[in-house]
């Protein structure tokens, strides 16, 4: 049976789909088997905790989902004491979603972390929309990509994710300059800037006035640049933006993506991702093609 | 916690502002804590996207029944559901009210924050306390039974007036051990100050916008209480219970 197995990075996967950051717990280990997925991922850690945003943090809209949770996260010894020792017990890759406030902090960050066992990736998170001085800050510019990449590579041997925002000029820049610097692969989309208004007393309906957008809405935004991205750069690609379905996953996945992460989506069916794991092996026997050349096999 | 899709057994309207929706399920209805909440949605419907929160009204062997009230398009997409369709349920979610036995209690409740109550009642009476039940609306189409201290700001069913005056009043004249609430969050802000004069410990059940519902999102957070400072806790996981003197309200 064609089970979809893939490499990425140093990473072996039983299937090519895991979740996205910050949309997913081991609280749906209740419901499922967490170790049928290709991999875990967990919510943003960052050097010291973080309370996150005021509410209103979340707001529903017509097609998608505007958050501006803040990256709350119990900081990296809390994390590395209980939910990491949690994540440990599951029969599946894990991939450590982290972010920090300055170059120096990612790398102690990842020091920290790398002397633990049971991680498999890093994530860096260089695109969270909705904190100050750390998160966009850093993946909106080429430079800083290749310096923080570079960086961290030195840091450590496990397969180095850095996941790309939308909100910049040239994703293809950005992404190309985190290959040479030595990343492993590449995830993306993160949300896109959005915003909701409150006609009634004319306010914001976030506190923090603008959030990120996922969901359903930003499938055609995250396809084109994982299109794009997939075309500049030779690393495996995680994609991700409002993946619903098998047949959303399979189109990044024909677009250039070695695997797909569904988010936004695990709120509204908590067990999305074995649907999609079934349906992308499905399609691969029923059109009597593997994984691997199914990946990137777009006809233009 | 389960995740099933099952078919409709009944949508009974009440008024044009509510309904009742109830299924039949023998795995969804095991071991249910009054105050504990399901995640309901119609699969087929593509919009709205995310499901929508909702306490348990009834649990009556393999019957569980939720009292909704129309307020937006999931709500009112739901209250038009035949039987026999297909919708999704996501639970039981939350912590559920602290019980207790042996106790005289009061249950506090206004417009749709009467949902969890019934239930509570029950289990409550079961265990062996004394209950006192004070149900307020706007209306007579906010009450939803004769067998309670009604309260109505129209005076068109029961007492006339806000129920907190009337709780004021029993508080007077009878001693309460405990206060179980829900509702709008004005009348649970008069009602915690008017337990605090008193010593009287109040749990309160909240409502805030939802997404994942288990805790993994922090998404429905509010600002709580705790030793000497103010924390952010998940309504979906560590409540929608509180304990009403810790809660920060929001500005």
């Amino acid at each position: 049976m064609n089970k979809c197995e893939i490499t990425f990075g140093k990473m072996k996967w039983k299937n090519p789909v895991t979740v996205a950051s910050g949309t997913f717990g081991f609280e749906y280990a209740e419901l499922f088997d967490l170790s049928h997925l290709g991999a875990l991922t967990t919510k943003t850690i960052t050097p010291e905790s973080k309370a996150g945003n005021e509410p209103q943090r979340i707001v529903e809209t017509e097609a998608g989902l505007l958050n501006s949770i803040g990256l709350q996260n119990p900081g990296v010894d809390e994390f590395i004491k209980t939910d990491l020792q949690e994540y440990r017990k599951f029969d599946t890759n894990l991939i450590v979603s982290v972010s920090a406030s300055s170059i120096n902090k990612f790398v102690s960050l990842l020091k920290k972390l790398d002397a633990q066992n049971g991680i498999d990736a890093y994530e860096i998170n260089v695109s969270c929309p909705n904190v100050e001085n750390e998160g966009i800050a850093f993946g909106t510019d080429t430079e800083i990509v290749f310096d923080l990449t570079k960086k961290l590579r030195a840091v450590t041997d496990k397969t180095l994710i850095i996941k790309l925002s939308p909100n910049v000029t040239s994703i293809m820049d950005i992404a190309k300059h985190a290959e040479i610097a030595g990343a492993d692969g590449l995830a993306l989309i993160n949300t896109l800037y959005g915003m909701a208004i409150d006609v009634e007393i004319r306010k914001p309906k976030l506190h923090n006035i603008i959030g990120g957008y996922s969901g359903p809405a930003i499938k055609p935004v995250a396809l084109q640049n994982v299109y794009k991205v997939a075309q500049a750069v030779h690393i495996p690609i995680l994609a991700m933006g409002g993946i619903s379905s098998v047949n959303d996953a399979l189109e990044f996945i024909i677009a250039g993506a070695t695997a797909v992460a569904v988010g936004t989506y695990n709120f509204v069916n908590p067990l999305g991702t074995l649907e999609i794991i079934e349906g992308i092996q499905e399609y691969c026997r029923s059109h009597n093609i593997s994984y691997k050349n199914l990946i990137g096999s777009i006809q233009t | 916690m389960y995740f099933k899709k099952i078919s409709v057994l009944k949508i009974e309207s009440i008024n044009d502002e509510y309904f009742m929706l109830r299924i039949r399920d023998k795995e969804l209805t095991k071991n249910i804590k009054p105050g504990q909440f399901f995640q309901v949605k119609d699969p087929n419907a593509a919009f709205p996207l995310l499901p929508r929160p909702f306490s348990v009204y009834e649990v009556e062997n393999d019957r569980l029944s939720f009292l909704i009230k129309i307020v937006g398009e999931s709500t009112k997409n739901l209250s038009f559901l035949e039987e026999d369709h297909f919708i999704q349920l996501l639970g039981p979610l939350g912590n559920g009210f602290p019980l207790v036995q042996n106790k005289k209690v009061l249950l506090a409740s206004g417009g749709i924050g009467y949902a969890p109550m019934p239930y509570l009642e029950q289990i409550l009476i079961e265990a062996g306390n004394e209950v006192m039940f004070y149900h307020g609306g706007r209306s007579s189409n906010d009450v939803f039974c004769d067998d309670v201290q009604n309260c109505t700001e129209d005076g068109s069913c029961g007492y006339a007036g806000l129920v907190t005056e009337h709780i004021e009043k029993c508080f007077d004249s009878m001693d309460i051990d405990i206060v179980y609430a829900c509702g709008p969050e004005a009348m649970l802000k008069v009602l915690i100050g008017i337990c605090a004069e008193r010593n009287i410990p109040v749990y309160v059940s909240l409502e805030r916008v939802m997404a994942c519902g288990v805790g993994a999102c922090c998404g429905c957070v509010i600002k709580i209480k705790e030793n000497d400072s103010i924390v952010y806790k998940k309504v979906c996981k560590d409540g929608p219970v509180f304990d009403g003197a810790k809660v920060v309200w929001d500005e």
